[in-house]
C-alpha cells in the first residue's frame, strides 16, 4: 500500500518535471516577440472591449497606440482624457486633451408631438422596421422607437422612456463610444461635446421635409425657417435641406436661438434654472 | 405528372375571391402624381417643369442610367409641380403632379381594338420601342424589360418562359388578363421570342386556373393557324405550389434546370417575363402605347363580393381614390397590402399613388395579420423544408443574430428570394424573414464592396 503511494508520487513528479522542461523549450522556441509596452498600455485601458475607438478591442487599441507615432489618431472614448494621459505616460509621448463627448438623441417626436399614422405590428427592431418602411408616424426621419440603441449600449446608458417613446441618454454613464450612433438606422443619435458644465444647445430634429410637411408630421419638428441662423451671433447655425444644425465647436451657449425657435425644436440642457422674479 | 419546382415550397390557401370580376377601367381622377422611381435601378430624371402642357403617353422623365426606364404621362393636362412626395412606404420620392384636362393622346398611338398579329422584322427597332415605351417587368421586381431581352454576349436564350403562375394568394389580375387579353399576350410572347433569336416559348400557368390554361391554349392554337411566327409557343400547366412565380422556381419547374447560387437565369439559357409584361410589350410594339396602365386587384376576405374588383388603372392615381371608387375601405380591415399577402408590402400611406408594378389593394383583418408570440426554435426543420432556395433559415437566423457574416455568406444568405415560406411555416413564430432580409442586405453589401476593391 505504502509502496503504491510512493511509486505514484515519484512517477507523477518525474512526469511533471519532464513536461515542464518540454513546455519551457517550446515556449522559448515559439515565442512571439511583442512590444512589452502593449501589455502596459492594455493594463491602463478600461477593458470594455466596446470598439468605440475604432479598433477591434482594447488590446488592438493598445497595439495601435504603440505602433502609431503620435497619439493624435488614438482616443479611447470610454476612458477619456485621464486614460489617454496614462497611455501617453507609458509611451512617453504628449497627448492633447480632447473635449469629452456625449450621445445626443436628435428627435423630439414624443407620442404627443408626433401622432401615429399607422400601427407597426412587425418584429421589434429599428433596423427591420427601417428596412420595411418609413415608420409609424408622418415623419420619415425620426426615432422609430424599437430600441436598437438600448440594445447596442454596453454601459446601460440608454433607456427607453415609456411616456415619450424616445430613448434617454444617462449622461453620467455615457462614454461616447458611438455604438448607439452606429446602431441607429435613422442616424438620429449624434455625438456632441459635453459642453461647459455639461450645458448644451442642439437642434432636436433631423426632419428634412419642407416646413409644412414636417410641422404636420410633428409639432416639435424643425421647419427650417432659419430664424435661429439669423439670430446666432457666432454663425454656429446652418440650415440645410430644411433642417437647422448647430456646430458645437462654434456654439457659445448664448441660447438666443432657443427663444427664437417657433416649434421649440432647439433644446438647451443642463442650464441652471433661473428663478422667476418675485412680484 | 404535372411539373413543379423541386425544392421546398408551401401550400397557402389560394383565396382567389375576385377571379370572376371582369377588368373594369378606372375613371381618371382630377389630379395624378407620377413617381419617377417606378422601376428597379436609378430613378428617372424629370424633363418637364411646372406649367408645361403634357399629353397622354408623353415622356415626362428619362432614364438616369443603364438600368432605368422612361416614365410617361398617364393623363393630359398641366404639370402643377415636380417635387418630393411620400410613396407607399412613406419615403420621399420625386413625383410629377399633373392637373388633368381632357384626355388627349400623343400622336402615333393606336387606340383601336384591332389585334395586330404581324410580328415586326427589325429586332433593333422592336427593342428600341420596348425601351422607349418604358416597359418594365410587371411580375413584382419591375426590372427594365429591354435589359432582360438583351442577353449579355456569350449567353444564348434557349427558352422564353412566360410567368402566368400567379402563385400569390388573392391576386387575380394576371388571371384576368390571361382570360380577356389572351391573344395579345401570345403576340407579346412571339415578339420577345423573335428578339431573343427564335427560342421556344413556354407559358407556365398553375393548375388552379383551368380557364386561363384553356384560353391561352386556344389563343396559341388560333394564332399558329392564322399567322406566321408563332411556332414553338406552348402552354404548360404546373402543379400549384408557392412560390412558383419566383424566377428561379419557374425555370426549375418548366425546364428542370437550376440556376447556380449567384447566377442569372440566362446562365441556364432562360429568360422569364410575366404575362402582364408580355401584354405591355404587345401594346408598346404593335400599338405604340407606352406602359401607363396595368391591372390591379381590389380584394380581401372582409370585402363584400360586389366591392371586389379587377381594375385597369393608370399610373399616378392616388390609392385612396381607387379605394373610394371601389366602394370604400371595409370597417374590419386593419391592414392594406400592395401586392400579395406573402411578398406584398403593407401600405403606410394611402395618399401614395399607383406605379407601373402596382398589383393590388388587399384588405386584411386583424385576425389575418396578428403575429403570434415568438418562442424558442425547436429545430423541427420546417423552415428548411419549406425554403425554395434550399437554405436553412433556422441557421441563418442564428448567424444573423450574432452578426456572423462569414458563416452567413457560406450558407448563401444572399440567395434568399424573400418569399416568406420560412416565416409562414415556423411553428415558433420566429421572425425568420425579417432577420434574414437584413442579413442578406449586409452580406450583399460586403460582397459588392469586395468587388470594388
Amino acid at each position: 500500500m505504502t509502496q503504491t503511494i510512493i511509486w505514484t508520487i515519484a512517477i507523477l513528479t518525474i512526469l511533471g518535471a519532464l513536461l515542464a522542461v518540454v513546455l519551457y523549450v517550446v515556449a522559448e522556441k515559439f515565442k512571439v516577440e511583442e512590444d512589452p509596452r502593449i501589455d502596459e498600455v492594455e493594463k491602463v485601458l478600461p477593458g470594455a472591449n466596446c470598439g468605440g475607438c475604432g479598433q477591434a478591442g482594447c488590446r488592438a487599441f493598445a497595439q495601435h497606440c504603440v505602433q502609431s507615432e503620435s497619439l493624435d489618431s488614438c482616443f479611447c472614448p470610454v476612458g477619456g482624457n485621464d486614460v489617454m494621459q496614462k497611455v501617453a505616460g507609458v509611451l512617453g509621448v504628449e497627448v492633447a486633451a480632447k473635449e469629452p463627448m456625449v450621445a445626443v438623441v436628435r428627435c423630439n417626436g414624443t407620442c404627443e408631438n408626433r401622432p401615429r399614422t399607422n400601427e407597426y405590428g412587425g418584429y421589434q427592431s429599428c433596423r427591420v422596421k427601417a428596412a420595411l418602411y418609413s415608420g409609424d408616424t408622418g415623419c420619415s426621419f425620426g426615432c422609430l422607437g424599437c430600441g436598437d440603441c438600448v440594445a447596442a449600449c454596453q454601459f446601460g446608458a440608454i433607456s427607453m422612456d415609456p411616456a415619450t417613446g424616445l430613448p434617454v441618454v444617462d449622461e453620467e454613464k455615457c462614454t461616447a463610444c458611438g455604438a448607439c450612433v452606429k446602431a441607429c438606422p435613422k442616424n438620429v443619435i449624434e455625438l456632441r461635446n459635453k459642453g461647459r458644465r455639461n450645458m448644451r444647445v442642439y437642434v432636436s430634429c433631423i426632419n428634412k421635409d419642407k416646413g409644412a410637411v414636417a410641422r404636420k408630421a410633428c409639432k416639435a419638428a424643425c421647419i427650417g425657417c432659419g430664424k435661429c441662423a439669423k439670430v446666432c451671433p457666432f454663425e454656429a447655425i446652418t440650415v440645410e435641406n430644411n433642417v437647422a444644425y448647430i456646430d458645437f465647436t462654434k456654439c457659445k451657449l448664448c441660447k438666443k436661438c432657443v427663444a427664437e425657435c417657433p416649434t421649440a425644436a432647439i433644446h438647451a440642457v443642463n442650464f441652471p434654472v433661473i428663478k422667476p422674479k418675485e412680484e | 405528372m404535372m411539373k413543379t419546382f423541386s425544392i421546398g415550397g408551401i401550400h397557402p390557401n389560394d383565396s382567389k375571391i375576385s377571379k370572376d370580376c371582369r377588368i373594369e377601367v378606372l375613371p381618371v381622377p382630377s389630379k395624378v402624381y407620377i413617381s419617377v422611381a417606378q422601376h428597379l435601378g436609378a430613378p428617372a430624371t424629370p424633363i418637364v417643369k411646372a406649367g408645361d402642357q403634357v399629353k397622354v403617353g408623353q415622356v415626362i422623365a428619362e432614364p438616369a442610367g443603364f438600368i432605368s426606364a422612361y416614365v410617361h404621362s398617364s393623363v393630359s393636362g398641366t404639370v402643377k409641380s415636380v417635387g418630393p412626395r411620400k410613396d407607399i412606404a412613406g419615403n420621399n420620392v420625386v413625383h410629377i403632379e399633373i392637373d388633368v384636362e381632357g384626355d388627349e393622346w400623343v400622336e402615333g398611338v393606336d387606340l383601336t381594338d384591332t389585334i395586330v398579329t404581324e410580328i415586326p422584322e427589325d429586332d433593333k427597332a422592336t427593342l428600341d420601342k420596348i425601351k422607349m415605351c418604358g416597359v418594365v417587368g410587371l411580375g413584382g421586381a419591375t426590372f427594365p424589360a429591354h435589359v432582360k431581352l438583351c442577353p449579355p454576349p456569350g449567353n444564348k436564350a434557349e427558352c422564353l418562359i412566360l410567368n402566368g403562375a400567379e402563385c400569390e394568394p388573392y391576386l387575380t389580375s394576371d388571371y384576368r388578363i390571361m382570360l380577356e387579353r389572351s391573344k395579345e399576350i401570345v403576340i407579346g410572347a412571339a415578339i420577345m421570342k423573335k428578339v431573343l433569336g427564335g427560342c421556344p416559348a413556354v407559358i407556365g400557368i398553375e393548375e388552379n386556373k383551368p380557364e386561363a390554361i384553356k384560353a391561352m391554349s386556344e389563343a396559341v392554337a388560333e394564332l399558329q393557324k392564322t399567322a406566321k411566327g408563332y411556332e414553338g409557343i406552348s402552354v404548360m400547366s404546373l402543379k400549384k405550389k408557392y412560390p412558383q412565380g419566383g424566377e428561379k422556381q419557374l425555370i426549375d419547374a418548366v425546364m428542370g434546370r437550376q440556376v447556380k447560387s449567384g447566377g442569372l437565369p440566362i446562365s441556364v439559357g432562360a429568360v422569364v417575363q410575366n404575362v402582364a409584361t408580355s401584354l405591355a410589350v404587345y401594346e408598346a410594339v404593335q400599338k405604340n402605347i407606352p406602359l401607363i396602365t396595368n391591372v390591379m386587384t381590389i380584394t380581401g376576405d372582409c370585402l363584400p363580393m360586389e366591392n371586389q374588383h379587377n381594375y385597369k388603372f393608370r399610373i399616378g392615381m392616388p390609392l385612396s381614390y381607387i379605394a373610394e371608387v371601389a366602394g370604400g375601405i371595409p370597417e374590419d380591415a386593419v391592414k392594406i397590402v400592395s401586392g400579395g399577402p406573402m411578398m406584398g408590402k403593407a401600405i403606410a400611406n394611402l395618399d401614395a399613388t399607383t406605379v407601373k408594378g402596382s398589383s393590388s389593394l388587399l384588405y386584411l383583418t386583424a385576425e389575418q395579420t396578428v403575429r403570434g408570440v415568438e418562442s424558442a426554435c425547436i429545430r423541427c426543420g420546417k423552415c428548411a423544408e419549406a425554403c425554395p432556395m434550399g437554405l436553412e433559415p433556422f441557421l441563418l437566423n442564428k448567424y444573423a443574430r450574432n452578426n456572423m457574416m462569414d458563416e452567413l455568406e457560406e450558407n448563401a444568405v444572399q440567395d434568399c428570394i424573400e418569399c416568406g415560406c420560412c416565416l409562414y411555416s415556423c411553428p415558433a413564430n420566429i421572425p425568420l424573414l425579417d432577420i434574414i432580409r437584413i442579413a442578406k442586405g449586409d452580406v450583399i453589401r460586403i460582397i459588392r464592396g469586395r468587388g470594388q476593391r
